[in-house]
């Protein structure tokens, strides 16, 4: 019998076209998602024990960025999923975190913590995948050529301290024949800039005694009677969360003009809360973005997510230092995916990612930061900041951005690298 | 000198506000025998139930007032849920229950009401009081004259017939009942009692340095006291707070500038170590002989 092949319908045709066409559309629509897949920051930090003065507003500014950045398009169409866990500042927490969204697929890292991020470091250039330490962490996690994956983006604790004496010797009469008091708590990061405060003292011709507090630096009493009787020109108070306000209080109470302190960083609005009226209306703090909601950022985050009320957390801390800070951190990040997307092209890894960071060019996230340019060797940016003054109600600019001492900076880099290797 | 005098008045006073969190665990310690790890994280809810108090508009004395009742409840309340169904369970394990406590209140107060150290106002000024040459702190002196004045209504309460019955009950707790002294209700207001002295040390430490978790890093320092000054002890812990005080400030007065480093913790350690080693009872504690 002989079989033959019915001939095509036109019925059957277009039946085969169609499915041809379904599969043909499920095909790219199976690229185009995965080609809109979300890119992956994971934010691993401590929410819960020890960097609790900070972690809860520095994440709701980063939160509240990236869904402005998700409604205005995400980078190249694919939007950014933030994957937030609580580290509690243990490495071993930290570590198994990373371990897993890594696996996940994230891209990006945020630690926010020193030990933490200082456990990971390694990992992160072993696993080409980029992390930012913003102005905290290790100094020699400036050098590019060391920690090819690390980005502090920001003034690292020496430049910070750099940058306060230079106001002081430019605005303060000077800082040589000064005697300037540094009162720091008695950590790693307590201890960062004393290389720096010895080298730029012989510099400069400025008399430099240290005076440690204990962690968490709660009880400072000895202390400041110290301080009082060392009758120092200038202090420069170096610590974080409630012992910056028991620093303060100490230092006042002990005859030391407000006018005459100068902190690190980690001083934001909300530890001024602890201090009414006037009493401290002087004090001077480092700065690495600009506090407010002026900038222009900032404004279309009020406008787009807190206004509609897609807000991350209490209105009332937006536009807080340590608000801003998450902003700027998180927008370093994302401008750093944007250009290695456009110039590398998608699917966006960890090393394209590291290159776009390289890629940063006097990036200032709209006003709110000062130009940071990075490059292969300069992970920090310059190192550059301001220092502002709290007037009673808010941090006031006291000089434009600026940067000082990094000829200092670097060398004591390579010193430490130096000693590293022997 | 007056570099000495003035290092040895405000480690004075440091010292006797240590001995407000010390007193706590004394006085639980006195009436169940059990070391409450616990006490730490209690002064940190003292202090935020004063400043939430307070937050909702209640004038500072109210708001202390109030957070005295509720912290003295949340003593029965934690002797009525978890103290209650560890009786007859091994002692160690109703220690480790105060730090699986201390480690809940840990998490549960930061969690619920948010990470940023919260500010109290006590309305004591930040302007030092001047005693010729010799600077101290308003606010330790305040809290050293509360202290003071705590340890005096211990020692007077012991002397009372309901304070009679918690000897009793410390003495021992089978006796106490054959003679029909409730020992639950003896242990539930010893831990109210401890609750008072929480809300007091949380509201003076709290008005130095803000209302956070680190407040609980005071634990360490009172456990010092309690060791040094015997753990049964209420005028242990009044001395043992004046000298653990009086050396974690004038020791790294003298030796932190020379050595680049705070030695206070490592002097309060040493105070734990020698006490352990040469008299384990402490300066004021009771000795216990037991029959083997």
């Amino acid at each position: 019998m002989k079989r033959t092949h019915p001939s095509p319908t036109r019925r059957s045709l277009l039946k085969a076209a169609a499915l041809a066409a379904g599969l043909g559309i499920g095909v790219v629509g199976v690229a185009q998602a995965q080609d809109k897949a979300p890119i992956q920051f994971a934010t691993l930090m401590d929410f819960t024990r020890v960097y609790t003065f900070l972690t809860s507003e520095y994440s709701q500014g980063q939160q509240d960025y990236i869904k402005l950045v998700n409604m205005e398009g995400g980078v190249d169409g694919r939007p950014i999923k933030l994957i937030i866990k609580d580290h509690a500042s243990y490495p071993e927490r930290g570590i198994a975190q990373y371990n897993e969204a890594r696996s996940d697929g994230a891209v990006f890292f945020d630690f926010l913590s020193t030990p933490v991020a200082n456990a990971l470091m390694p990992r992160a250039n072993e696993d080409h995948l980029p992390m930012i330490a913003f102005a905290h962490g290790r100094a020699d996690a400036a050098d590019g050529q060391k920690f090819p994956y690390v980005f502090p983006a920001a003034a690292i604790y020496r430049s910070q301290a750099a940058l306060l004496l230079q106001f002081i010797d430019e605005h303060e009469g000077g800082l040589k024949g000064k005697k300037i008091a540094f009162v720091h708590i008695d950590s790693p990061f307590g201890k960062e800039p004393i290389e720096l405060l010895n080298k730029v003292s012989a510099l400069k011709g400025f008399e430099l005694k240290l005076f440690p507090y204990p962690v968490p630096g709660t009880e400072q009493a000895a202390t400041w009677t110290e301080v009082r009787r060392y009758r120092p020109d200038k202090v420069i108070i170096w610590g974080a969360g409630p012992g910056q306000a028991v620093s303060i209080r100490g230092a006042v109470g002990n005859g030391i003009a407000p006018k005459d302190i100068h902190s690190v960083i980690w001083l934001s609005e909300s530890d001024m809360q602890s201090f009414t009226g006037d009493t401290v209306v002087g004090l001077k703090r480092f700065t690495a973005v600009n506090t407010g909601t002026s900038p222009a950022i900032l404004k279309r985050i009020v406008d787009k997510v807190i206004t509609p009320g897609q807000g991350s957390g209490d209105k009332a801390k937006v536009g807080t230092t340590y608000y801003n800070i998450g902003v700027a951190s998180m927008a370093i990040a994302v401008e750093a995916a944007r250009l290695a997307t456009k110039k590398l092209g998608a699917p966006l890894t960890g090393e394209k990612l590291k290159q776009g960071f390289e890629m940063l060019k006097d990036f200032t996230a709209e006003g709110l930061m000062p130009p940071l340019t990075i490059t292969d060797k300069d992970h920090q940016g310059g190192g550059w900041g301001r220092v502002s003054e709290w007037d009673g109600k808010q941090w006031a600019p006291k000089s434009d951005w600026s940067h000082a001492f990094q000829d200092v900076v670097w060398q004591l880099i390579r010193e430490d690298e130096a000693k590293a290797k022997k | 000198m007056s570099y000495f005098i003035e290092l040895l008045i405000n480690g004075a006073l440091t010292g006797l506000m240590y001995s407000m969190v010390a007193l706590g665990i004394v006085l639980i310690y006195k009436s169940s025998g059990v070391l409450n790890f616990a006490q730490g994280a209690m002064v940190m809810i003292g202090g935020y139930a004063v400043w939430l108090l307070a937050e909702t508009g209640l004038p500072i004395t109210l708001a202390i007032m109030l957070a005295l009742l509720v912290m003295f409840a949340f003593g029965l309340l934690a002797e009525r849920v978890l103290l209650r169904t560890m009786v007859g369970q091994p002692i160690i394990m109703i220690v480790m229950l105060t730090l699986g406590l201390d480690i809940f209140l840990r998490a549960l107060g930061p969690g619920l009401l948010g990470t940023e150290p919260k500010h109290l106002d006590i309305g004591i000024g930040m302007a030092p009081l001047i005693l010729g040459d010799v600077l101290t702190n308003r606010t330790y002196a305040v809290g050293g004259v509360i202290a003071l004045v705590l340890i005096a209504l211990a020692l007077l309460f012991f002397r009372t017939r309901l304070g009679t019955k918690l000897r009793a009950v410390s003495d021992d707790h089978v006796s106490s009942w054959s003679v029909g002294i409730s020992v639950e209700r003896a242990v539930a207001i010893s831990w109210g009692l401890a609750g008072l002295c929480a809300v007091a040390a949380g509201t003076m430490w709290g008005a130095v340095q803000g209302v956070d978790w680190s407040l609980t890093a005071l634990l360490f320092p009172a456990v010092a006291v309690v060791i040094l000054g015997g753990v049964d002890s209420i005028l242990g812990a009044l001395v043992a707070g004046l000298a653990v005080g009086i050396l974690g400030s004038v020791i790294p007065g003298y030796v932190d500038s020379l050595v680049g480093g705070s030695t206070r913790d490592v002097v309060t350690s040493v105070v734990i170590l020698l006490t352990i080693l040469i008299r384990p009872y402490g300066m004021f504690g009771r000795e216990d002989i037991e029959r083997i």
